[in-house]
């Protein structure tokens, strides 16, 4: 009953792991077209822009890193 | 118990990105500015190479690139290059982009239609750079842009590197 938990387990976390959840980082050409950006306003964009990448951050962000603070 | 352990120790190693220490992935790529041509990682054997991954959509990417036409100035003549692996879609996009910043062509170019290189190294963002030593294994691992900051240690550790 345990090793059949286990497996169900492992089956299970492995349905959640972030290769199946996420777009990877490399897959995300389609995301950096103007057509995607947040806002059309270009002043309003780069803000925007900041709180997507604080949002994401975890994740990977729009493209560089950041530790989630907001604080870059 | 011990089996589902083992397994599951396996397969999280198996899922685990490229790491300071692993053997460098081999490759077989095109190169960027004459498609119809193949350039091997067994061409940089017993050099140091920085394997940067890399696409002209990426604005981490288009940051650091001009640092990069500068530290291959720099080290012209010694066993280092720098090795770009674009993952665009359209190659003609990464051939503009390096057109404005690496006139010279002074950086090697492949193209990565397949997105091969991320795959193999699990790479978890864009850009993501593999310092790679002479025996062809990984020495540091950059993820995110390489700033002037960054550059400063990377300069002294392929100085070491091209040493040994």
């Amino acid at each position: 009953m345990y090793k059949i938990l286990m497996i169900v387990s492992l089956i299970f976390f492995s349905g959640c792991s972030e290769k199946l959840v996420r777009v990877m980082p490399y897959e995300k050409e389609y995301f950096a077209q103007d057509k995607m950006s947040l806002s059309p306003v270009a002043d309003r964009a780069e803000q925007e822009g900041h709180v997507f990448l604080i949002r994401e951050a975890s994740a990977g962000g729009e493209s560089a890193f950041q530790g989630g603070c907001g604080c870059r | 118990m011990k089996v589902i352990l083992i397994l599951l120790f396996i397969y999280a190693n198996i899922m685990a990105a490229g790491k300071e220490g692993d053997k460098a992935t081999s490759f077989s790529l095109q190169n960027l500015y004459h498609l119809d041509k193949k350039v091997s990682f067994d061409a940089y054997k017993g050099k140091v190479v920085l394997l940067n991954l890399w696409a002209s959509w990426c604005g981490g990417c288009q940051e650091e690139m001009p640092l990069f036409v500068k530290l291959q100035k720099e080290f012209q003549g010694s066993d280092f290059s720098i090795l770009l692996s674009s993952i665009d879609k359209d190659s003609k996009n990464a051939v503009d982009f390096l057109h404005d910043i690496d006139p010279n062509n002074l950086l090697d170019a492949l193209y990565d239609s397949e997105k091969t290189l991320p795959k193999a190294y699990r790479c978890i963002g864009m850009p993501s750079s593999y310092l790679i030593d002479k025996n062809g294994k990984i020495d540091t691992v950059y993820v995110g842009s390489i700033d002037e900051e960054k550059l400063v240690t990377l300069k002294a550790k392929i100085k070491s590197l091209l040493r040994k």
